[in-house]
């Protein structure tokens, strides 16, 4: 076939223009580590790599929900665990005040002990989480949840549980309010700490039945609360597992992530060498050529 | 005798110089766009019959002709044709395609950090860092859909610029073509040769116009090119042309169109359908099948979120124990009446349900008697014989006046969404995060706006702002792929094309050294034998001496 000079040079340019786009996007590629440098190098996976990245950064601020949810949750139960002990402090002193040979002094010491214990007690109430919040108080973080009163508390927060999101499909409740924790179970502990502090304050052995009322009131108290911690500790638990399974998941989405997205240098390194032979061989080819001439002869 | 084989020998030499003066121009040539080699076409003369036989007279130059072919010629008009509209179409994409390709400036990752910091605020419900974090990424957020809007408008302008100049090339074109059609003609009746190097000066200016737009070319008895372009829009008729123009969109004044006058003066708009390949082609698809498209569904991922952010949020309160506000502004739809229309109707257009908008724009006309309704990504209609009436969540109403038969609006519910979105609340206590007054504690609200990010409130419950945002990358992405082979298939058809067609009319150097060589053979041979014949001449006179 008949080829003109033009053709020769023009074919020679394009061909070497051809090699080296592929050239420099391997390069490209090398460069930056990733595979889809556009999303038209790999449509599906650019946008697949966008969903993928969103549910990444939903597991990843789970996460950080979780880390919340436990902080909250540490803070409640070490302070219901302390609770759980006054109480039983309580009921040791209530039970060596039933003893009747005791005398008005030495209940009055003990009234006085009981009564440092409400205070305690309304200072457990009243506790604060990191960031200053009162724990107990429901949805009025910003208000103590209980204030003295002379017949025992006051509740001044509300019934609201905060949830958190600390799963896709799991809303954990992470506060129980003031009012489940120490008025719940249909007794008031403020009032049972108080009517005992009274009691043993009046002059005379009281009568049992009262302190055996009292006492069955302190008991009622007790089972209360570590009810309430019963649900905090499996909360936590299920915290730790949903932690492990959120960290599961995010190491799944790396993979899913680096699949879609990243380089295998092996065979991109193994291209640009392949490449580079190629583009030498056609310059060298085309600079050989492209001096022939009859001209070089006359 | 002798004077005859002078006149030989005169006629080779004259052949041979013409040779060598076309071999000379071929070669000056080699590299001039368009250039088809020319050849020498040489016959013997006359004989003359001496009763003993006949007498060859030496060489005759018939025609000096260019070798061309008319086929080879019109299909690699056409592929060229089709690669400048699908060069252009993959230039432009491309710009789209790159600004959607950054993992780190996306939409995604100000989308995600946006919802994080809602998390955070549901976290810490009371907590002023938290809120004042939520409010900078919201800030940020909006300020991204700004910015990827922006971006694709500026686009927009590069395109309407490329329109004016693609439009002024062709007027440029069809006058040289017209001026070639006069110096051709006048040529050709003078001398009744072809005049080549202004034929192939035309051809390449058909092939030039023909990167700008389709052009069909058709020939006329008396060599002239009559140019049409379009829907059969004459541009060169002979030595007159007929010069398109630029308008502004009746419908959408950010928009240029290609129009031409018709013969009674008025203004045809060029429809899309007339506008195909090259630039002008490649361009107007572009705008009309990727652009506006990806303008919208920005703009549809913008207005989505904005107003079902907005409709949780207002059910809140804040942290002042005040019911929330509107969080967004959200912008509304764009109604462009046309230029032309005479009726004094003004049509509203608002969204009432953001679930069921399309990406897609819509044109409203009236007929004198009823309004139709046209989605314009796949042509369905709707007639209505009055309005308000909602069509894919959005109410459209006739605000004020009375249409007129023929009145057309434009209606882009999406369009501005993203240049227009805004931040109505910037103190971080406005975030409604409770559901309850007066409760600082209370995260139920951020919780409710946390959960949007994974709520299908797009494209009637199919698509989250995330994976509605997903679409337009894998559409975008899709589209520019195809492109891209589409273009390194056109660009091979072309090479391929242009090479059979080189390979009959484009110059050779190597052939052309050798008819160098040849035609200088020929001169000497030439000058030879007159020089012989010169000397039997003398031979002759001093005979006589």
């Amino acid at each position: 076939m008949r080829i003109s000079t033009q053709s020769m040079f023009e074919s020679g340019a394009l061909r070497l223009g051809e090699l080296q786009t592929s050239l420099v996007k391997t390069q490209q590629q090398i460069g930056t580590g990733r595979r889809i440098l556009s999303p038209s190098d790999d449509p599906v996976a650019a946008a697949r790599a966008l969903d993928v990245n969103q549910s990444q950064s939903l597991n990843t601020q789970y996460g950080r929900n979780r880390q919340y949810a436990t902080n909250t949750l540490t803070t409640v139960e070490g302070t219901l665990s302390s609770v759980t002990g006054l109480l039983q402090d309580v009921r040791d002193i209530v039970v060596s005040a039933s003893n009747g040979s005791l005398t008005n002094t030495e209940r009055a010491f003990q009234a006085t002990a009981l009564n440092s214990r409400l205070d305690e007690l309304l200072g457990l109430a009243n506790s604060r989480d990191a960031m200053g919040n009162y724990v107990f108080s429901g949805f009025q973080t910003g208000t103590p949840a209980f204030v003295k009163t002379a017949t025992g508390a006051t509740y001044q927060g509300d019934a609201g549980q905060q949830l958190l999101q600390v799963e896709a499909t799991r809303q954990m409740a992470v506060n129980n309010s003031g009012l489940s924790v120490f008025q719940g179970g249909g007794q008031d502990v403020f009032k049972t700490l108080t009517d005992l502090v009274t009691l043993l304050q009046t002059p005379g052995a009281p009568a049992p039945a009262t302190l055996t009322t009292l006492m069955g009131d302190v008991d009622l108290a007790l089972d209360n609360v570590l009810t309430v911690r019963a649900s905090v500790g499996s909360r936590l638990q299920e915290l730790d597992s949903l932690n492990s399974f959120g960290e599961d998941r995010g190491l799944q989405y790396s993979q899913i992530l680096s699949e879609l997205q990243d380089l295998d240098y092996t065979q991109a390194l193994t291209r640009l060498s392949q490449q580079q032979f190629t583009l030498e061989a056609a310059q060298r080819s085309f600079a050989s050529i492209s001096k022939l001439s009859l001209f070089n002869f006359i | 005798m002798a004077s005859s084989i002078l006149g030989i020998g005169q006629s080779a030499l004259t052949a041979a110089q013409v040779g060598l003066n076309t071999t000379g121009h071929n070669i000056a040539n080699a590299a001039t766009p368009g250039y088809t080699r020319q050849v020498v076409v040489q016959g013997a003369a006359m004989a003359q019959d001496f009763g003993f036989g006949f007498l060859g007279q030496g060489a005759e130059i018939s025609t000096v002709k260019r070798i061309y072919n008319e086929f080879l010629s019109t299909q690699v008009r056409s592929a060229q044709t089709t690669k400048s509209g699908v060069d252009v179409y993959y230039a432009q994409i491309r710009q789209i395609d790159n600004m959607l390709a950054d993992p780190k400036s996306g939409l995604s990752p100000a989308l995600q950090n946006f919802f994080s910091g809602i998390q955070e605020v549901a976290s810490n419900p009371s907590l002023i860092p938290a809120r004042q974090a939520a409010m900078s990424s919201a800030e940020s957020l909006v300020a991204r859909f700004q910015g990827m809007a922006n971006r694709l408008s500026e686009i927009s302008d590069g395109v309407n610029s490329q329109i004016v100049s693609s439009v002024n090339e062709i007027n440029t074109y069809a006058v040289q073509i017209a001026q070639l059609n006069d110096a051709i003609g006048r040529a050709q009746r003078a001398t009744g040769q072809p005049p080549n190097d202004l034929l192939d000066q035309r051809d390449q200016l058909i092939l030039d116009l023909g990167k700008e737009i389709k052009a069909t070319v058709v020939k006329q008895g008396d060599g002239d090119y009559n140019v049409f372009i379009g829907n059969g829009q004459p541009l060169v008729v002979g030595t007159k042309t007929f010069t398109v123009f630029n308008v502004s969109s009746a419908t959408n004044p950010e928009k240029i169109e290609v129009a031409y006058k018709n013969s009674n003066g008025s203004t045809v708009v060029v429809g899309e359908a007339g506008l195909v390949g090259g630039k002008l082609g490649g361009l107007v698809e572009f705008r009309s099948k990727t652009l506006e498209p990806a303008q919208n569904a920005l703009g549809r991922v913008a207005i989505g979120l904005g107003s079902t952010f907005n409709t949780q949020h207002q059910l809140g309160y804040d942290l002042n124990g005040v019911a929330g506000k509107a969080f967004f502004n959200v912008p509304a739809p764009y109604v462009g009446p046309s230029a032309n229309n005479a009726g004094t109707a003004v049509l509203g257009a608002t969204i009432s349900n953001v679930n069921a908008l399309t990406t897609s724009d819509y044109q409203v006309s009236y007929d004198g008697a009823n309004f139709t309704v046209t989605r314009l990504s796949d042509n369905t209609s709707s007639v209505y014989a009055s309005f308000p009436q909602t069509v894919d969540g959005v109410d459209i109403s006739l605000a004020s006046g009375a249409a007129a038969a023929g009145d057309i609006f434009l209606i882009r519910p999406t369009a501005k969404g993203a240049s227009g979105l805004s931040l109505l609340v910037s103190d971080p206590a406005e975030f409604a995060a409770a559901a309850q007054t007066g409760a600082v504690g209370d995260n139920r609200n951020a919780l409710l706006l946390g959960g949007l990010q994974t709520s299908k409130t797009l494209g009637n419950g199919t698509a989250t702002y995330q994976s509605a945002f997903s679409q337009v990358v894998s559409q975008v992405g899709n589209k520019t792929r195809e492109l891209e082979l589409t273009s390194s298939a056109s660009a091979n058809l072309l090479s391929e094309l242009t090479t059979s067609m080189q390979s009959a009319s484009g110059v050779n150097l190597d052939e052309e050294a050798t008819n160098l060589l040849r035609y200088q053979q020929a001169y000497q041979a030439a000058a030879k034998s007159m020089q012989i014949a010169g000397e039997l001449f003398d031979m002759l006179l001093s005979i006589g001496r």
